[in-house]
């Protein structure tokens, strides 16, 4: 039905619905950490957020995710360089192979990784007798963190390089540029709102990795606990306060990615 | 072959102080072949560029012109053949070794560089001193008239501007030659002819030999000095506009390159014939011999149409005919032309006019003739009229071999 003129009452009903529909599934869980968090003052609050473990939880949440971050974009440049630029047998086979991860449900991802590394796996007995035991550290947690945000960056910087003329770099060969010359000043450029949003994805991503993390850190307080494995350490531990001070960090933490991300889109791409 | 072509052009050369014969060619591919898997996609192509010369190659998509294009630039290989730059073989050189000056169709422009950083990028890669890149820069931008836009981005530029910013960067580094893809494939028709010319002069001022590619045939009349036509890999013909216009010299030049009324004739001794009619003229005893079925090809504007069979001096009688259609075109009045084969005169009693509406009772393909205003206002025809057409000039082609033969 179409109405011309006057009041269309699907319009406010069915935005009304939408809303409505997403209250108890996303706003009011997000609305209650706040708001149970600050119940009891700011004091309790800030005291439970700056306790020794909490800080470091957040601190090694932050590293561990930053090394795999800096890892996953690197990689993940280069493996969109040689997977657009060349083309080879097994090609989409390997496309497939590096975005899998995201499929593989994180408690596998660390389940696997334990099998590998850990005192019986395959590289673990390799480097044990060497006195290198990466399980249990914060080795563990990037090597984690590494293996489930594997794919994020590559899957934003392999479209914009597919989508990338390749006569930019031919101009830039034939003017006598060298091929890192090309990918420096001429390619790299063009991907510099890619890579900063796939390092913005994979960051948000890693700092949030719980599944994977609690299997091979071992949630050694103040030493391999990261910041959500602190949240459920100290919710069963009935410390409600203590997990909620630190859940509206991460909260607030990925509110502030997912804004940047959002409205920094057209910054990101300016000429 | 393309090869008996290009050994024609300095005979052809109407003018030869204009172009005096070159000691050595700024630019030179010598028996290009490349293929792509089985299939050949460049013949055996080979050419000369002089210094300060624009050449065109002229030919339908798919012809290999982009891909002769590419192996001078050394983006592509070529399966045999050489390129020569300024009497070095650049052959097995990289692309960045051999000082080439490509604009692409699109400009490829770095799009995260302003005009003036797009401009010096050959410079800096080069790592000259600072000062020096920025005088050439500032030289370059005035030569281009692009000062006031030194800051934009190339996203801020209209086409054209963004063609001259490509034109600067390359003039940067002084290219041995000039490589142009499909120019102004990417602007509009009115832009298209003013930046033609506008290149043409800026070529002139800095006498760099230029190859452009184009399917275009209005532009390659308009910008080369000389043109090569290519088709499916192979060289058809090269030479000066006037040449490949005047004396085509297989079928497809005469049809590709501006408008060709082609009919089928015979050759015989000192004449050839043609829709019943013959006409003298001095063929190469080598390239046809008696009896050999040849086409005979004419512009548009070479025909004269006539009510009487005396026709003006110099033209020769083709055959009779009938006006099919009369159109008007501007500057021209084009008429379109049934001839009279004598064959299906003969076989038909009815009335030419009864029969014109059925295609498998038409004598003749029609031809086509242009008559400019004053030739049209001094013989007004209608349709159906019956007409004597003649000739002012024309050209024999051999059917299938490429070779040439003009008359007159």
């Amino acid at each position: 039905m179409r109405h011309v003129r006057g009041f269309d009452i699907v319009r406010p009903l069915s935005i009304g619905m939408l809303i409505f529909m997403m209250l108890p599934l996303v706003f009011l869980p997000l609305l209650s950490i706040f708001i149970f968090g600050t119940s009891k003052g700011l004091p309790s609050f800030w005291a439970a957020l700056t306790a020794p473990e909490a800080i470091f939880a957040l601190k090694l949440s932050m590293a561990t995710s930053f090394w795999a971050t800096v890892f996953n974009v690197v990689f993940g440049l280069f493996a969109s360089y040689v997977l657009s630029r060349h083309d080879f047998y097994g090609r989409n086979a390997l496309i497939v192979t590096i975005s899998l991860p995201t499929a593989i449900p994180t408690a596998v991802a660390g389940f696997a990784l334990l099998l590998l590394w850990g005192p019986y796996g395959i590289l673990g007995r390799l480097m044990s007798p060497h006195g290198y035991n990466i399980m249990f550290t914060a080795g563990a947690i990037i090597l984690a963190n590494i293996f489930v945000t594997f794919p994020l960056a590559f899957g934003v910087i392999k479209p914009v390089f597919d989508t990338m003329s390749r006569s930019l770099e031919e101009a830039s060969a034939t003017i006598g540029a060298t091929r890192w010359q090309t990918f420096w000043h001429v390619t790299l450029p063009s991907l510099r709102g890619a890579i900063v949003s796939g390092a913005l994805l994979t960051f948000a991503r890693a700092v949030g990795e719980f599944g994977s993390t609690i299997l091979v850190s071992g949630n050694l307080a103040g030493r391999t606990q990261t910041a959500p494995l602190y949240i459920f350490a100290k919710f069963n531990e009935g410390q409600i306060e203590a997990a909620n001070a630190i859940a509206i960090v991460l909260a607030l933490f990925s509110f502030l990615i997912f804004s940047v991300l959002f409205f920094a889109r057209e910054w990101l791409d300016v000429d | 072959m393309a090869a008996t072509a290009i050994k024609i052009v300095p005979e052809m050369n109407s003018d030869p102080a204009a172009k005096p014969v070159q000691p050595a060619a700024a630019a030179s591919v010598q028996g290009l072949n490349k293929r792509f898997g089985k299939t050949t996609v460049l013949e055996n192509i080979s050419f000369d560029v002089a210094e300060g010369e624009a050449l065109v190659l002229l030919g339908a998509s798919g012809s290999g012109k982009t891909t002769i294009l590419r192996i001078i630039a050394g983006l592509e290989q070529p399966y045999t053949g050489k390129v020569i730059l300024h009497g070095k073989d650049v052959t097995e050189l990289p692309a960045r070794e051999r000082g080439v000056g490509v604009i692409f169709q699109s400009y490829a422009l770095f799009p995260k560089m302003n005009v003036e950083k797009n401009i010096g990028y050959g410079l800096r890669i080069r790592r000259r001193p600072r000062k020096e890149i920025k005088n050439t820069v500032k030289e370059l931008l005035s030569l281009v008239q692009l000062q006031e836009h030194r800051k934009k981005y190339p996203s801020q530029l209209s086409g054209g501007q963004q063609q001259r910013v490509a034109i600067a960067r390359t003039l940067a580094y002084k290219p041995e030659v000039l490589l142009f893809d499909e120019p102004f494939g990417a602007l509009d028709a009115q832009t298209r002819v003013h930046l033609r010319r506008e290149i043409r002069a800026l070529l002139k001022k800095v006498n760099v030999p230029a190859i452009f590619i184009t399917h275009d045939q209005e532009e390659a009349l308009e910008l080369g000095d000389r043109i090569a036509v290519i088709n499916t890999g192979h060289i058809e013909q090269i030479g000066t506009p006037e040449e490949i216009y005047n004396y085509p010299a297989t079928e497809y030049v005469a049809t590709f390159l501006g408008a060709a009324n082609i009919v089928d004739g015979v050759c015989r001794t000192n004449k050839v014939e043609a829709c019943g009619g013959s006409f003298p003229t001095d063929l190469d005893p080598n390239r046809f011999s008696e009896g050999q079925p040849i086409k005979i090809a004419f512009r548009p504007e070479d025909v004269i149409l006539s009510k009487s069979d005396q026709l003006p001096e110099g033209h020769c009688r083709l055959a009779q005919g009938y006006v099919e259609e009369i159109n008007f075109a501007g500057a021209f009045e084009r008429v379109t032309v049934r001839l009279e084969d004598n064959l299906s005169q003969s076989s038909s009693d009815t009335p030419f006019y009864l029969t014109t509406q059925t295609p498998e009772n038409q004598p003749s393909k029609p031809i086509i003739a242009m008559r400019a205003k004053p030739e049209a206002r001094a013989l007004k025809l209608k349709r159906r009229d019956r007409i004597v057409v003649g000739l002012t000039s024309f050209t024999v082609l051999p059917i299938s071999t490429r070779g040439r033969e003009e008359s007159k």
